[in-house]
């Protein structure tokens, strides 16, 4: 018993501590380093290099970093999972685009559209809107409203079993954004991610 | 005809048949949500076609970027802007059309 709370006490110090607080600078200063140098990569592109162009070109990475950290409250993001994602992404949404043609051009439309409600597990934040968005690019699905913890999916094709590849999508999202799914009554998941 | 040209013309083809199956879905389908599904997925794959069929032809990588940030931004929009007509349509009571 002692010892527990002897633990805790330590928690608890450290709790009140600067640690929080440096964490909490940390987030922001890495998010703010990288959204300036995405946004100067891309003021640089966009004027093909020109140097001339630096001097309008500055204060507006300036000021589209800060707009983009009121806009957008920091999050994390893994650098790995986010590379692992882009050739999953661009065959399924080749796979899509392939499946909707020929339903659209097959005589008889074999179409058997229906709503699918799809319990979410990941956290509220950046990383659902991800979700949301890329659901409606892949195959056969169509993201209609974002519940509490659901997602009302709207599907071409009823008799395909597309929860099993929503769930998928859902893992890789989760690791590309750093964390791990949950229940829907909010406990830790017992799935490793 | 160089290789280059093939490779290119040929990604460009295929990109309008995407284009068309997009515009063929939204003029068959039954109701507004299955149209969503045509236009979202087709387009998004004949545009990503149409660009790289146009990346393998530039001669700057400037442009490269700029097509890949063209397909990136129309993609975002496309997929923000049909999760809101679609949950539009559903808060007005516009139910799934059935089979």
């Amino acid at each position: 018993m002692r010892r527990r709370s002897g633990s805790l006490g330590c928690r608890m110090s450290r709790l009140s501590g600067k640690g929080w607080f440096n964490d909490l600078m940390n987030i922001h200063f890495r998010s703010v380093w990288f959204r300036a140098v995405a946004f100067t990569f891309m003021w640089w592109m966009l004027t093909a290099g020109s140097v001339n162009s630096w001097l309008v070109g500055a204060p507006v990475v300036l000021v589209a970093t800060l707009i983009s950290m009121v806009l957008v409250p920091p999050f994390s993001c893994s650098v790995v999972g986010s590379v692992r994602f882009v050739p999953f992404f661009i065959w399924h949404s080749l796979r899509g685009g392939a499946d909707v043609a020929w339903r659209a051009f097959h005589p008889k439309m074999p179409i058997a559209p229906g709503l699918v409600e799809f319990p979410l597990r990941l956290p509220p934040g950046m990383s659902r809107v991800f979700m949301v968005n890329t659901v409606s690019l892949l195959p056969g699905t169509l993201s209609v409203e974002l519940g509490a913890n659901r997602l009302k999916v709207h599907v071409l094709d009823t008799r395909k079993n597309v929860l099993s590849e929503l769930i998928r999508l859902e893992q890789i999202i989760a690791k590309m954004f750093n964390t791990s799914l949950q229940d829907a009554k909010g406990d830790e998941c017992n799935e490793e991610i | 005809m160089t290789p280059i040209d093939f490779i290119s013309s040929a990604l460009l083809i295929a990109g309008g048949v995407f284009f068309l199956a997009g515009t063929v879905g939204l003029l068959r389908f039954p109701d507004v949500y299955t149209r969503l599904h045509a236009l979202t997925k087709g387009d998004n794959v004949g545009l990503g076609l149409v660009i790289a069929g146009l990346a393998v032809q530039v001669q700057s990588w400037f442009t490269v970027g700029k097509l890949l940030m063209i397909w990136v931004l129309v993609m975002l929009a496309s997929a923000s802007i049909s999760h809101l007509i679609a949950r539009r349509a559903l808060l007005r009571g516009i139910k799934p059309w059935k089979r």
